[in-house]
């Protein structure tokens, strides 16, 4: 009986669809499809435009990209900015001349500590306390500085992982396993809270400095794992060639593992900073002015209370776009790295 | 005549009831061409790796180029040997992400600490007598395996090695590919390089090696000059193995 009914279904479900599909119903079908499609979304661009009241938003734009930043200094986070795009850029539409390709590595490593000297001072330009920063200059150096050292310390970890060493070995296990069990948020307050109480007495690390101090913590056991995942795609001949070249340990790991572990890691390093990217809006729970933070002290400006909406429609829209270009240079970046070499 | 290798009764055990190695004992003379022949699972390439320290070994003495490895040394003892003993692999095991030139020159710059432009010249030269110093800027992926082998034997060279070791370098390669790498080797040994070449090709055996060493199951069975071992070998075992390969060419 069961069947039976089974059978029916199926028929009738198979009729059903010959009805719909037949080809000029088709045709009928798609062309509802996009006039509910049209209607729908210019009813959505004219609540976009329209009903919302993005001053808000235009009359705090210095806000959002620089924080409280002294307005006479405000050049050096743009400059930082400039030489961010322009390093995007001969990324993604630069010439393919081989002295570019091998140095672009390195400039996208030279720009966290042009951020840092461009954003901190002194050496000639005026020291500007981190207190200051904010906006997007705040999140994409949080970001940066974080990846920036956390990328070393992963490679470092996943290193001794596989460490012949029994004491190495378990401590880098250790380490990666507590913090891959740890939500990022209780590091976070770790980072906030308790380390001052653990720093001898006279040393301070102010609060931004504290927060990159946690990511790169949380970060780089990610990131040894990662990294760990690409060693172990490399077949054992390779260390056998460089074996029998007479290449010790070390060289062996700086010149023949890291590179290759480095290319096949990248779409998950990638990843790693997308989330990275996202994970710093954390810190305006403990009290940091990045995108968020910004955000949240402009909804509490009684001049624009309770506009909820428009903020978090840009909000959205920035993390969107500047996560799309980082997937879009990690994508050409690799494309760069792979070409030729077959792997 | 002096021996740039010799191996005592060298033994090796994977498990406690099989011998990869069962006491091993041969002589190389340099400038001399030792052919290691046998069937599959013989304990060639164990025999030929142990050499350069890749496999470790429990019994005998290994002298390369007088320097004397027990089954007790430590790895520097093994570095030291491995920098004027060079290797050829079966699956060339180039480096992917370095061009050709770089592939070469990254031992001699980093192991001897030459200088870049020197290794370089050197590296061009060595390419240039495998005859493919127009792929020095490509890499590895974008060669063929008879040219990848050729860049392989160039990096061997390139610490200037006193013996070369080559583990069965032309079985991973298409038919006609072969003699090539055959030819860059058989241009080797007529510039007196010292060389113990794992292989399965009769003709090159015949025609380049001094001597003939056979093994099965990890013993040598016999050692003999290649005119006596392919005409009239002297063991019941060599003769059978000669035969099999025999019939396969002849298949073909």
């Amino acid at each position: 009986m069961n069947h039976m009914n089974l059978m029916l279904i199926i028929n009738l479900f198979n009729k059903l669809k010959k009805y719909l599909l037949s080809k000029s119903k088709k045709k009928f079908f798609n062309f509802v499809a996009l006039v509910i499609l049209i209607s729908l979304s210019l009813k959505f661009f004219n609540w976009i435009f329209f009903n919302l009241n993005w001053r808000v938003v235009t009359s705090n734009l210095n806000l959002y990209a620089f924080g409280s930043f002294p307005s006479n200094e405000q050049w050096r986070p743009t400059l930082w900015f400039a030489s961010l795009f322009s390093i995007t850029l001969a990324t993604i539409y630069g010439p393919k001349w081989n002295w570019l390709r091998k140095n672009l590595f390195f400039g996208w490593i030279g720009t966290v500590p042009l951020g840092i000297y461009l954003l901190k001072g002194g050496f000639g330009l005026a020291p500007v306390m981190s207190r200051n920063w904010g906006g997007l200059t705040l999140t994409i150096f949080i970001t940066s500085s974080s990846i920036f050292f956390s990328l070393p310390i992963g490679i470092i970890l996943a290193l001794c992982r596989r460490s012949s060493l029994f004491l190495i070995q378990k401590l880098s296990s250790f380490y990666i396993d507590v913090m891959r069990a740890v939500p990022l948020i209780a590091v976070l307050f770790f980072g906030q809270l308790l380390i001052p109480l653990f720093l001898p007495f006279g040393v301070e690390i102010d609060r931004v400095w504290r927060a990159i101090l946690a990511f790169t913590l949380f970060v780089s056991a990610y990131i040894a794992e990662d990294i760990r995942g690409g060693l172990q795609s490399i077949p054992k001949n390779q260390i056998e060639a460089a074996n029998s070249l007479g290449l010790n340990t070390f060289q062996i790991n700086l010149f023949i593992l890291i590179p290759q572990s480095l290319r096949i890691a990248l779409p998950a390093l990638t990843n790693q900073l997308i989330g990275l990217f996202q994970n710093t809006s954390l810190m305006s729970i403990l009290g940091l002015m990045e995108l968020l933070g910004v955000s949240r002290s402009i909804l509490a400006n009684p001049e624009f209370i309770g506009q909820y909406i428009e903020v978090y429609i840009w909000l959205a829209s920035v993390y969107w776009i500047l996560c799309t270009i980082m997937a879009f240079v990690s994508k050409k970046l690799e494309q760069t790295m792979t070409t030729n070499k077959g792997y | 005549m002096n021996p740039i290798l010799i191996v005592k009764s060298l033994t090796k055990s994977y498990s406690k009831s099989i011998l990869a190695l069962d006491k091993v004992s041969f002589k190389v003379n340099q400038g001399k061409v030792l052919v290691v022949m046998g069937p599959s699972g013989s304990g060639k390439s164990t025999l030929i790796r142990t050499i350069n320290g890749l496999e470790t070994f429990d019994e005998g003495e290994i002298n390369v180029l007088g320097i004397k490895v027990s089954s007790d040394s430590d790895e520097r003892k093994i570095q030291k040997i491995r920098r004027r003993v060079g290797m050829v692999f079966q699956q060339f095991n180039l480096f992917p992400h370095l061009t050709i030139l770089e592939n070469i020159t990254l031992a001699p710059i980093q192991v001897q600490k030459r200088c870049k432009n020197e290794a370089e010249e050197y590296g061009m030269y060595l390419l240039s007598q495998m005859g493919i110093e127009s792929h020095a800027k490509k890499y590895p992926s974008q060669l063929s395996g008879g040219e990848q082998q050729r860049v392989a034997i160039a990096r061997s060279l390139a610490l200037k090695p006193e013996l070369l070791l080559f583990d069965e370098p032309t079985s991973a390669l298409d038919p006609e590919r072969i003699n090539e790498v055959l030819d860059a080797m058989r241009r080797l040994a007529d510039q007196g390089m010292t060389m113990i070449v794992v292989t399965h090709e009769i003709k090159f055996a015949k025609e380049v090696s001094d001597q003939v060493l056979f093994m099965d199951s990890g013993k040598v069975v016999e050692i003999s000059s290649p005119d006596i071992f392919f005409s009239k070998a002297s063991n019941e075992r060599s003769r059978k193995f000669l035969n099999q390969i025999d019939k396969s060419k002849s298949i073909k």
